[in-house]
């Protein structure tokens, strides 16, 4: 469990680190090579980048189908609360139960339609534009992500079950600014995230 | 744990908890019995239904389509699939992640005390010093970290305790920060200006650029509220700095703010497409960070990087499943019928604009900005468009009506980020921020009804016709 965490963090900070990196090795490039410097342009000019777009594109996507597995872990998926959370612990409870549910069932068809799709796709020969490469491949993270992302909403939903504790995704984090001690950042009530329920109420 | 909010007691009213279950079920059992009822009445009774329950935003849109498309249509699940896996593969979304990082790399606490310093030295002698100082620091760090909360919180945790120690009442300063720091969405580069241009295929440049005037004008117009307060009730100023001094703390907080130029600058002139601007002001800012800065070593990069996937994947997200949603408003022709049914009741551009800003601002009562922008811009645009209102202006309203409602309860994000750092209430906030909040309205009825405003600078750039 441990290493699919990892492996999870480590793909997807990958992922935005090599897009970023990418791009700005295409821009350059692409001016670099339009400077008369004598055998530095030739060199330039043999090497395309044209497919470097359609590669960063895909990247984000993986790393979107993959993210949004990992935002459900750390919490940090948006939701409007204004109504749950003024209601009493029992029935939020039941709520917010409700909605992971909801959440696990909906990636779990979504990912089987994105399995179904894949697999259909693998039978033909079609391949991405620029990079060729099979679609099929580039299209992969869409099962791998959505049923990840199930498996996360599982495992909140059980954990929320058994402590009635939810992930909370801090919004206002600063490096460099120290917070005052006595206020926890991640207790301070948005509406936009379910509050726990642990003592009957919100904190 | 923070004691800001008292918990709800055992005995707090139940029946809210009806609501989503009668929502949903009314319009459905009527559709399913046949009794004729409009689809978008059964689309947004169901999305409204789901929502309330305080699942995931992107999740209730995502089941509102399969509900709708396995019960209730002919519309084949296969063409809307198909949006689901293909619904965000356009370039021009990705500069939604590259902003985010740039974003993150700047959102420093020693980013936010040099654009503190420099804010202060030019404005902090007139009347409401250190107030004013907030206003345009706030302004400044919005800008470049491109998050309000972030923004609250990184000038508020330095500014409101000197303040304070200065003589400030704690409403003035929470005030200032909490309504100030809600400018980074319409100083470009802005993400929810990047939503908009994506579900209305606007162009990002020319909103950026015609950001830049109301961006500086709000911001004045808080200033002037702020000085205005501070004169009237004699708020103590700071000494005046001198040249060298200004010209020092300028040069301090230059690489921050030239990213906002690299951003503008390259997309203006044609160097860089816009997601290419965003990729370049997140490597610029990577450099500022790591080797002008110093404020951060090489080794808090990956966590910056995970933080940022985090952050975007969630709105990537929601991006996906709200293109699934508006394909959905298309081919069940929602728009085409709420315009038919405007100009069929003879409802001008006055009276239209009226009802988006109080949609827009019932809508700020429960959600966050780009869920709001994502969701209601691809049914509001087709109308605008018939009764010929500019897409740049229009996209620069909304973004002014987000802003908006970020600061008022309940949902107003900076709100509970101010209460956290000023340990006030949220009702004794939402006193405190309410002369500034009015200007915002006052500002947004401006922006409305006067469309030169906004459009004046892309066309004098020639950015629009």
């Amino acid at each position: 469990m441990k290493i699919l965490d990892h492996l999870e963090e480590w793909l997807i900070a990958f992922l935005m680190g090599a897009a970023t990196l990418l791009i700005f090795v295409a821009v350059i490039h692409r001016y670099a090579a339009g400077m008369p410097i004598p055998v530095v342009q030739d060199a330039l000019l043999r090497i395309d980048l044209t497919w470097a777009q359609e590669l960063c594109i895909y990247m984000f996507v993986w790393m979107a189908k993959f993210g949004a597995a990992y935002g459900v872990r750390t919490g940090i998926h948006v939701g409007v609360d204004v109504m749950i959370n003024r209601l009493p612990g029992n029935t939020r409870k039941a709520y917010v139960l409700f909605g992971l549910l909801a959440g696990a069932t909906f990636t779990a068809i979504v990912g089987t339609l994105g399995a179904t799709f894949v697999w259909d796709i693998a039978h033909t020969d079609s391949v991405s534009p620029d990079l060729e490469l099979p679609k099929w491949i580039a299209y992969l993270c869409i099962p791998l992500g959505s049923y990840l992302m199930c498996f996360r909403f599982l495992q909140v939903a059980w954990a929320f079950a058994r402590t009635g504790e939810l992930p909370h995704h801090d919004v206002a984090h600063v490096e460099g600014i120290e917070a005052a001690e006595d206020i926890n950042p991640y207790a301070l009530p948005d509406n936009l995230h379910p509050a726990d329920v642990t003592d009957g109420g919100r904190k | 744990m923070s004691t800001l909010v008292s918990p709800v007691p055992a005995d707090a009213p139940r029946w809210p908890a009806l609501i989503p279950p009668v929502l949903i079920a009314i319009p459905v059992v009527l559709k399913l019995a046949g009794i004729g009822i409009a689809n978008a009445w059964v689309i947004f009774a169901l999305l409204f239904g789901l929502m309330l329950t305080g699942m995931p935003i992107s999740i209730s849109l995502g089941l509102t389509v399969l509900t709708y498309l396995f019960t209730m249509t002919t519309v084949p699940i296969e063409s809307v699939a198909l949006k689901l896996f293909t619904g965000i593969e356009k370039f021009e979304i990705m500069a939604i992640p590259f902003f985010i990082l740039a974003g993150n790399f700047l959102t420093h606490g020693g980013v936010a005390r040099r654009m503190i310093n420099f804010a202060s030295s030019m404005v902090g002698h007139w009347a409401g010093g250190l107030g004013l100082a907030g206003v345009m620091a706030c302004a400044l760090f919005a800008a470049v970290s491109g998050s309000s909360p972030a923004t609250v919180v990184a000038i508020g945790s330095i500014i409101l305790p000197a303040m304070i120690k200065q003589g400030f009442p704690a409403r003035f300063g929470a005030g200032v920060i909490t309504t100030s720091g809600a400018l980074g969405i319409l100083i470009p580069p802005s993400i929810v200006m990047v939503m908009y241009a994506v579900a209305t295929n606007t162009s990002v440049g020319a909103l950026f650029i015609a950001g830049i005037v109301p961006g500086l004008l709000l911001a004045t117009f808080l200033g002037f509220t702020t000085w205005w307060l501070a004169r009237k009730n004699n708020y103590p100023r700071q000494p005046k700095a001198s040249w060298p001094e200004r010209w020092r703390a300028f040069r301090e907080s230059v690489w921050g703010l030239l990213l906002v130029i690299v951003v503008i600058g390259g997309i203006y002139t044609g160097i860089f497409t816009p997601t290419e601007a965003a990729a370049m002001s997140a490597v610029y800012a990577f450099f500022v960070a790591v080797f002008v800065y110093k404020d951060m070593g090489v080794a808090k990069v990956p966590k910056i990087l995970l933080d940022s996937a985090n952050m975007s994947a969630m709105l990537l997200y929601i991006i996906t499943n709200a293109v699934m949603f508006s394909y959905l408003m298309t081919s069940e022709q929602i728009p085409q019928e709420l315009a038919a049914w405007m100009l069929d009741k003879g409802l001008g551009v006055v009276a239209f604009l009226l009802f988006v800003n109080v949609v827009l601002l019932l809508a700020g009562n429960v959600m966050e900005p780009s869920s709001i922008v994502l969701i209601m811009a691809p049914i509001l645009f087709p109308v605008a468009m018939k009764l010929g209102i500019d897409p740049v202006h229009f996209g620069i309203m909304m973004v002014v009506n987000m802003e908006v409602g970020m600061c008022h309860p309940p949902v107003g994000l900076n709100l509970y980020v101010a209460s956290g750092i000023t340990k006030m209430g949220i009702t004794e906030l939402t006193i405190a921020v309410w002369p500034w909040l009015l200007t915002m309205l006052v500002f947004l009825v401006i922006v409305t009804y006067w469309p030169g405003l906004t459009l004046w600078m892309p066309k004098l750039l020639g950015v629009i016709r």
